[in-house]
């Protein structure tokens, strides 16, 4: 099961940087919902199973759509070469930094040495769905607003203009 | 250097990619992206807090909630970034000089 | 069915349902009577606070749990609940809503539908955030607030609208992030998130028990804190602030300023205060940003080029004062902060109204371009006059008392350098509001504007109710004080 971990983290990290690297806006895109499919196999394995799902669908999916919309509706021929934004040149120091946050980060977990908790059992007892629907009731009335807000934000952002302020 | 450990390292430095690309870049869905990059770790770290603590169905539905936010997000940057587009023909952060005081 | 519990779930319902009933309406009519609908909402969110608070304080109790549909007795149940404080806070919200919705009635002519529906979201997402007893489900309705406010401004579709909510969206989310870190390295130590179960967590931590959990609460402080002074706007995160008030419609720059900052920046502050305020560094940290956001943003305030900029920058620097109240942690400075934000409501909300009727009148908000108003604008220039004085402190308005009380709270808690910093940085704040005043106001027409006439209808009318509520906080407060006094606090 460790080396899926490990795996599933370690190409979610190389993905999440390909996204941010990468100057075409659409594989950026397409890395990001590899990064995503990447962490829902870690959430599987972890055993949030409904979580995992959630992720590869909303996340991976939905998201990945929404960009892809975003990029068609920006397109110009200019877009096309995406010289411009220089992306990779700019992000060309990113991994040096990564490795050596990374570094300084392991170097600190081992020089203090902390005492760190381990992964506790899986319990069968409670059930995502009772958990959410008998006691998060008020992130649910949260949810209910933030789809209100985004099915305004879909009519009022997205539309063609019509009329202006000045 | 445990899981816990090696888990938490590589969702800080995920967070840090994302805060690099939202310095770094120009393009403006590439600052969604970098949201959504920074998001992803967060999740990670909440799964990680269920794992820990012994309470995953209750951060499994934290996850599920902060996906319904993330999507949101998602849908309000693009729609900006894109309005952005219509009004300058280009997706530059350069070009956004109107607000100085 | 108790009037109490009848107020109490109306917050959550009452909004909801405007939302509902106002989309079964076609369009134009919805369009042409947008008013009546975001009026109603407003009016039922005060009527609420007020009826709430009386009916909470004739049964004699101190707070009032419940669930909007469920029964709060399961375990591990995340409810809402109600106190004196958070009915202060409701208070203030449907205040803003409806001085909003005054302003907006003559500003706002298109996207007048997504403008109610908005607002009631937005003050769904506050009300969310000032019941409920749980620090993730706080995090969901920050995020509903933080949304709708991007969407209000941006609506309008200008450059700088989109501009402005475009760098907003961007350090929100930002804060965003850090503040879900953050309940997730709490929730490492703890395994419940509701404010019950976190209270006291400073006594079960300590710096050298050399165990990973205990180190990633003390992160999990900074992130909270920092995250909150992002939506707060307090220097050194103030950046987005100016741009998204400058550039907001006037009648959406009222609710950031009135209302989003104070519930979604300082009261969740105010929670982490009240959580871990016997965590060391968590009281002097924010009272240094306090001290720095006071003075840089006086400071910055003093050379803006234009009116809402300005007033922008005030709202940094009184935000400022509430964070040093706040970071004594007593009971008094907690009153001190409430009685600021109450007065800073008022006076800023004025301040942004009069931008609303400047901008209507003659069409410019650029202080060079404007000048000798007050002949032609006499309520304007009036009702400005009083918000300044509240603004600096002066007697006998409602800013004075609460200043006031922001320094004795400092004396009491035994940090007289701070109060007296406080004190001296009234006068930079004199400095800006003379500035503004002068170039406005006072001094000779310029001619191109010697055809403006003074605003009338819906805007009028907000200026002058909050102008009354300035001088009559102003001469009731002495009454508060007695209060306070009989109560042991002062």
């Amino acid at each position: 099961m460790n080396v899926i971990v490990y795996l599933g983290a370690g190409l979610m990290l190389l993905f999440g940087v390909y996204a941010v690297m990468e100057h075409s806006i659409l594989r950026a895109a397409i890395g990001l919902a590899l990064s995503s499919a990447s962490l829902s196999v870690l959430l599987y394995v972890l055993g949030a199973h409904l979580a995992a799902l959630f992720e590869l669908s909303v996340c991976s999916g939905l998201v990945t759509v929404i960009f892809i919309a975003g990029i068609s509706l920006s397109h110009s021929p200019k877009m096309e070469i995406q010289k411009e934004y220089r992306d990779k040149e700019r992000n060309r120091l990113l991994p040096l930094v990564l490795i050596g946050v990374g570094l300084l980060l392991v170097i600190l977990a081992l020089t203090l040495n902390l005492q760190t908790p381990e992964l506790a059992q899986l319990t069968q007892d409670d059930d995502v769905r009772d958990v959410l629907w008998g006691n998060r009731q008020a992130d649910i009335w949260g949810q209910i607003a933030l789809i209100l807000c985004g099915g305004v934000a879909v009519a009022v952002l997205f539309r063609e203009e019509r009329r202006e302020k000045k | 250097m445990n899981l816990v450990i090696v888990l938490l390292i590589i969702g800080l430095l995920m967070i840090v990619a994302g805060c690099w690309c939202l310095m770094r870049t120009f393009h403006l869905l590439k600052m969604t992206i970098g949201i959504e990059v920074a998001m992803k770790a967060v999740t990670l770290f909440l799964v990680l807090a269920g794992r820990i603590s012994g309470k995953i169905a209750l951060s499994e539905t934290f996850v599920i909630t902060v996906m319904v936010a993330e999507v949101i997000v998602a849908v309000v940057g693009t729609g900006t970034a894109v309005g952005l587009f219509r009004k300058y023909g280009s997706m530059d952060v350069r070009n956004l000089k109107q607000l100085k005081g | 069915m108790t009037i109490l519990s009848i107020c109490a779930h109306g917050f959550i319902y009452g909004p909801i349902l405007v939302v509902l009933i106002y989309n079964l309406f076609n369009h134009e009519f919805a369009r042409k009577h947008f008013f009546w609908f975001a009026g109603t909402g407003a009016v039922w969110q005060i009527l609420a606070a007020i009826g709430g608070f009386t009916a909470l304080n004739q049964n004699g109790q101190t707070s009032y749990a419940f669930g909007a549909f469920w029964d709060i007795r399961l375990a591990g149940a995340a409810f809402f609940e109600l106190n004196a404080t958070r009915f202060l806070l409701l208070l203030i919200v449907g205040l803003v809503a409806l001085i909003s919705v005054l302003v907006a009635h003559q500003t706002v002519d298109f996207n007048r539908s997504s403008y109610t529906n908005l607002l009631m979201i937005l003050v769904l997402g506050m009300n969310g955030m000032l019941l409920v007893t749980d620090l993730f489900s706080l995090y969901v309705f920050l995020e509903v607030t933080g949304l709708c406010c991007f969407i209000m401004i941006a609506m309008f579709r200008s450059r700088a609208d989109l501009e402005g909510s475009f760098k907003y969206l961007i350090l929100s989310e930002l804060s965003g992030i850090f503040i879900l870190t953050a309940i997730a390295f709490l929730m490492m130590k703890t395994g419940s998130l509701r404010y019950a179960d976190l209270a006291g967590l400073g006594q079960r931590i300590s710096a050298g028990s050399g165990q990973l959990e205990d180190l990633l609460v003390y992160a999990a402080l900074i992130l909270l804190i920092s995250g909150f002074a992002i939506k707060t706007g307090v220097v050194p995160f103030h950046s987005w602030l100016p741009d998204a008030y400058q550039s907001a419609d006037t009648a959406v720059s009222i609710l950031l300023s009135g209302a989003v900052n104070k519930v979604a920046g300082v009261y969740g502050l105010m929670i982490v205060m009240q959580l871990f305020g016997d965590v060391a560094p968590v009281g002097p940290s924010l009272a240094a940003v306090g001290i720095i956001s006071i003075i840089i943003g006086a400071l910055l305030a003093v050379r803006q080029p234009q009116y809402k900029r300005v007033v922008a920058y005030s709202s940094v620097s009184q935000m400022g004062y509430i964070l040093l109240a706040l970071s004594t942690g007593t009971t008094l400075g907690l009153v001190a902060a409430l009685a600021h934000i109450l007065s800073h409501t008022a006076f800023k909300s004025t301040l942004f109204t009069n931008a609303a009727a400047l901008q209507e009148q003659t069409g410019t908000l650029e202080l060079k371009d404007l000048g000798g108003l007050e002949n032609q604008m006499p309520v304007t220039a009036f009702t400005s006059i009083i918000a300044f004085l509240s603004t600096a402190g002066i007697p006998p308005t409602a800013g004075f008392w609460s200043k006031i009380l922001i320094i004795l709270a400092l004396w009491q808690a035994g940090s007289p350098v701070l109060a007296g910093v406080a004190l001296v940085a009234g006068i930079l704040s004199s400095a800006y509001l003379i500035r503004l005043q002068r170039t406005v106001f006072f001094g000779q027409t310029r001619p191109e504007l010697a055809k403006v006439r003074e605003v009338r209808g819906s805007v009028l009318t907000a200026e002058v109710l909050l102008t009354v509520i300035t001088l009559g906080l102003g001469l009731l407060y002495p009454y508060i004080l007695l209060l306070l006094h009989a109560g042991g606090i002062l």
